[in-house]
């Protein structure tokens, strides 16, 4: 089990930088997901994690040795790949056998038909850690079979197998739920994050869907345009977003921005009202980021904002009330439990308020903005 | 079923086509190799296996097969690895791939009577470029190679019209003819291997690129290399066009070139032997109907349903 | 570290991809070398030909052509420039032009009843549903096993029988029928959703229609493939013409013609016979050059077998 430090990593296509200067450290045993939309670069760093990519600048050390120069097979990493990438034409079994057979045969010993008698022995070692992986991930059943004739689940399960028979320092995995349905999908996170707490192994994770990343981690790094733009556990990252870009992209539904400005003194105000909270920014405009479950549906007084309800979304659970305010294309989305009364009809006018000292307030330039003094009751 | 008969309008023409021009005459060749039957003779005599026995007796058919077998086991193995050969090192360059991908496939276009000529002229014994060519490195160090240096002494092979090279001279050109055509087929192959397939042989640490043909490039290959075989056998079975052009009067040098589809047409044709020249049909027959069941058998066993 | 990956970057030389090309380029002159020979000998006097001498344009010496003096010319107007002399030779001592319309007529005859032939049943295979749809498929699929060269013999006696020896008919008959075709198609149609044939059915049209209105435009792609396989394989036939055409030059296609031509050959005329070559090859190589995707598309088309 090991440590991975990424320092400084650059990595150009052509005329596109890919990444741009990344440095990451990941702890032994952390589940570090690497979250961002398609493009960003997370599966490149990835792919350069593993070294089937070369980065143009930078190094990538495992264990505190540096690998930069190492080919991929000598790092002694494993990788789940978003399409699986089993061989078709073996087995299960003989799937998860390569990887043994590959490092720990010798080239006489890896022959067919020859490599098993001349290591009778040495095969049934193999053998037998293939039937304790199998074993853990339940698919001792399926050893026999071709990826052709599994499912999705089976053949994600028998990728995994693959990736875990050989104990390797550190697992990466390229979008491996991706490919599943929806409820599967759900279903083999707290697997994954299971398996995580058995192997007590490194896990590098990639992921373009952010609540994957938020349920499985214990650190995300938020990327976008090739930079990391937040590196931290996952309620840190949800509560406290270093930029706007970050807000809007962790959270579903999404943080509402609303248009806001300071006065002379640095006081916010929104929609016009003042929130009685201060930064040091005078005169300036801002994005006042809150989220749904942040805000929710009040009476007319004096410290609420009014809306005209254009849309409701039914989670069961909750209800997502899309609010058109005035002055803003956006709709706010305000959450409200089911059991909070009575369903209010489309069209009607409504009012809402928001949790004052979960304002995340960010510049102009879209960094966020720590508050120099707040009143703490709710603007209510 | 609601479509009532239009189907049968349909496909009355293809199937009535298909029934005259390639069944009925399989039936016919197989009825014709049982006699004696002349074009302009009123009749035939039924000569029961006869023919069979002349085409497995007599020496000139055996000089028959064994033209044809030497030709079809150099061609085919050849084309087929030298396809492969130069599909992998056009996939594995960084650049100018595609034009090496179309100088392999010119002659597969060209029509092979014309280039056949041309090396006719080539393979010239006194004016060819080969021979002028070979010619030139007398002298030098190649002349430590006993054969080349015998070549200097006194002449260099007669080629196409020494017994001993003739039939190597044919397949070359078969080769020549023939490997862009698997070549393509090989690159059409290889660009359907998932890319993911290599990285994951990588990670599980596949390190020569001998080890990575073995576990990705060779197996995923597999049907196409089953087809390619195939369609290499049944196309250097067919070989006629240079045979008939170098050798218009029988089959080369004391008969070494006396290929099946030669065969054919002096037996059929030029003596109207309809009979034994239906027997000869009906052996090859039987030879691609083989390689064709030997074919889809290999395809059933391997096709891993990815 | 850093350093040491730009450079590489730089120099993109590789020991490896250099060995490649050394294989490949070796390999290349080899492939090419008939095609310089065609080319250059058909630009070449016929005493640079038998010295090998004249590099590949030969030195256009004008030289006297003897047939011209036999027919009792001057030997002023009998000096020719090779390269003229070889071309025009070739189109004037046989009806080579005769011969490319002959390749023309009958390729694109055997092309066009092809699909006629082959569409409506691929149709009726793959959209239509009624009682032995799957004994027809399996029909289909033993005869694409059938080569058309291999039983010659007996469709030369049709033939013969019905008297068509000798006429376009003869280099015809035998094509119409492309089971390979029929496979093709169909399994282009089955890609075809079928919803668009019932919208069209719904808007009233005939099964006819829908074939050539519907089928036929959305099937362009896979109809183009199968032309340039269909062409390549009849325009290069040599085995068939040659049996079904005795004589009667009128009938030859190209490559009959260049055949025709090496039989009567004699010393002086190799430069117009790489000239009738060249005449003859290089249609399909310039219609190669310019839709190479399509021509490699097409023959490896064949592949889906």
């Amino acid at each position: 089990m090991a440590n991975i430090r990424l320092s400084n990593i650059s990595k150009r296509f052509g005329n596109t930088d890919v990444l741009n200067g990344i440095d990451l450290d990941i702890n032994d045993r952390e589940f570090v997901t690497l979250v961002g939309p398609s493009g960003c670069g997370k599966s490149t760093l990835l792919r350069i994690l593993a070294g089937l990519e070369s980065a143009d600048t930078g190094t990538v050390s495992i264990d505190d040795t540096d690998v930069t120069r190492i080919r991929p097979a000598d790092r002694n990493l494993s990788m789940v790949f978003q399409s699986y990438a089993l061989y078709p034409h073996l087995s299960v079994a003989q799937n998860m056998l390569t990887p043994l057979k590959l490092r720990d045969l010798s080239f006489p010993q890896r022959l067919p038909l020859i490599g098993p008698l001349l290591a009778k022995t040495e095969y049934k070692t193999l053998y037998q850690q293939i039937k304790n992986t199998a074993q853990i991930l339940k698919i001792e059943n399926l050893l026999d079979r071709k990826p052709g004739q599994l499912s999705g689940g089976q053949r994600q399960r028998a990728a995994l197998g693959r990736a875990m028979v050989r104990d390797p320092l550190a697992f990466l995995m390229d979008e491996p739920l991706s490919n599943l349905d929806a409820a599967l999908r759900v279903h083999m996170r707290s697997e994954l994050t299971q398996l995580h707490q058995r192997l007590r192994a490194t896990f590098v994770y990639v992921t373009h869907d952010q609540s994957e990343a938020l349920t499985m981690s214990d650190k995300m790094a938020v990327m976008m345009k090739g930079k990391i733009l937040q590196y931290g556990p996952p309620d840190e990252v949800y509560h406290n977003p270093q930029t706007i870009d970050v807000a809007r992209f962790i959270g579903s539904p999404a943080i509402n921005i609303i248009p806001g400005s300071t006065d002379e003194t640095g006081c916010v105000s929104l929609f016009g009202k003042s929130l009685e909270t201060h930064v040091s920014y005078p005169h300036s405009t801002l994005h006042i980021g809150l989220r749904p479950e942040h805000l929710s549906l009040s009476e007319n007084n004096g410290n609420s904002f009014p809306g005209i309800i254009r849309h409701i979304e039914n989670l069961g659970s909750d209800l997502f009330y899309h609010l058109e305010t005035e002055g803003m294309s956006q709709r706010i989305v305000v959450r409200s439990s089911q059991s909070e009364g009575k369903r209010l009809p489309l069209g009607s006018l409504t009012y809402f308020k928001a949790q004052k000292n979960k304002l995340l307030i960010f510049g102009e330039s879209g960094n966020r903005l720590t508050v120099k003094s707040q009143k703490l009751a709710e603007v209510a | 079923m609601s479509q009532s008969r239009v189907h049968l309008w349909l496909m009355a023409p293809a199937l009535l086509l298909m029934l005259l021009i390639l069944i009925i005459p399989i039936f016919a060749a197989l009825g014709l190799s049982f006699t004696n039957y002349s074009l302009g003779n009123s009749g035939a005599n039924f000569v029961g296996l006869q023919n069979y026995e002349q085409i497995f007796t007599r020496t000139t058919y055996q000089k028959m097969f064994g033209a044809t077998i030497r030709y079809v086991f150099v061609v085919v193995p050849i084309t087929v690895g030298l396809g492969l050969g130069a599909a992998l090192l056009i996939k594995s360059l960084t650049r100018f791939g595609d034009l090496y991908k179309t100088i392999y496939f010119l002659p597969v276009m060209a029509a092979l009577i014309a280039m056949a000529i041309v090396w006719e002229f080539a393979f010239h014994p006194t004016i060819g470029i080969i021979n002028s060519t070979l010619e030139q490195g007398c002298g030098t160090v190649l002349e430590n190679w006993g054969w080349y240096a015998n070549g200097c002494e006194r002449t260099f092979p007669l080629w196409l019209t020494d017994r001993n090279y003739a039939i190597w001279t044919v397949a070359f050109i078969g080769i020549w003819q023939g490997f862009g055509f698997n070549m393509v087929l090989y690159l059409a192959g290889l660009t359907s291997i998932p890319k993911e397939l290599y990285s994951a042989a990588e990670m599980d640490g596949a390190k020569s690129s001998w080890e990575r043909f073995r576990l990705v490039t060779w197996p995923m290959l597999g049907p196409t290399t089953v087809f390619v075989v195939t369609i290499s056998f049944i196309r250097s079975f067919q070989v006629f066009d240079m045979v008939e052009a170098f050798y218009p009067q029988g089959g080369g040098p004391s008969k070494s070139v006396y290929v099946m589809m030669f065969a054919l047409y002096e037996k059929g044709i030029q003596q109207n032997l309809m009979g034994i020249g239906a027997a000869i049909t009906v052996v090859f027959l039987v030879f691609v109907m083989l390689l064709t069941i030997v074919q889809r058998w290999l395809v059933d066993k391997r096709t891993h349903y990815v | 570290m850093s350093n040491f990956d730009t450079s590489q970057r730089i120099f993109r030389f590789s020991s490896s991809e250099a060995i490649k090309h050394v294989i490949l380029i070796f390999g290349a002159l080899i492939v090419l070398l008939p095609f310089y020979v065609m080319l250059s000998y058909s630009l070449k006097a016929p005493a640079e030909i038998m010295q090998n001498t004249g590099g590949f344009f030969g030195t256009q010496e004008p030289f006297r052509d003897d047939y011209c003096i036999k027919l009792g010319n001057a030997v002023a107007d009998c000096m020719v420039t090779p390269w003229i002399y070889n071309y025009q030779t070739a189109f004037e001592k046989a009806p080579l032009l005769r011969y490319l319309l002959n390749g023309i007529l009958v390729t694109f005859s055997i092309f066009f009843i092809q699909v006629v032939i082959a569409l409506p049943c691929a149709y009726a295979l793959a959209k239509l549903r009624f009682w032995g749809r799957e004994t027809v498929f399996a029909l289909v699929l033993f005869c694409l096993l059938i080569p058309v060269h291999a039983i010659a013999l007996p469709l030369y006696i049709m033939l013969a029988k019905l008297g068509l020896t000798n006429s376009y008919a003869a280099l015809v008959i035998p094509w119409t029928i492309s089971v390979f075709g029929i496979f093709l198609m169909r399994q282009f149609f089955m890609t075809i959703p079928d919803d668009l044939i019932d919208a069209a059915r719904m808007d009233g049209m005939s099964e006819y229609s829908i074939i050539w209105n519907v089928m036929l435009p959305s099937a362009i792609p896979a109809l183009m493939a199968f032309a340039i396989f269909s062409v390549v394989a009849h325009w290069n036939d040599y085995f068939w013409p040659r049996i079904v055409i005795t004589g009667n030059r009128d009938l030859f296609t190209p490559p009959l013609g260049l055949r025709e031509f090496k039989g009567d050959a004699d010393g002086d005329n190799f430069g117009p016979m790489m000239a009738t070559a060249v005449v003859i090859v290089t249609p399909l190589l310039v219609a190669f050059a310019l839709a190479q995707k399509r021509f490699i598309d097409g023959i490896t088309l064949s592949g889906m077998k």
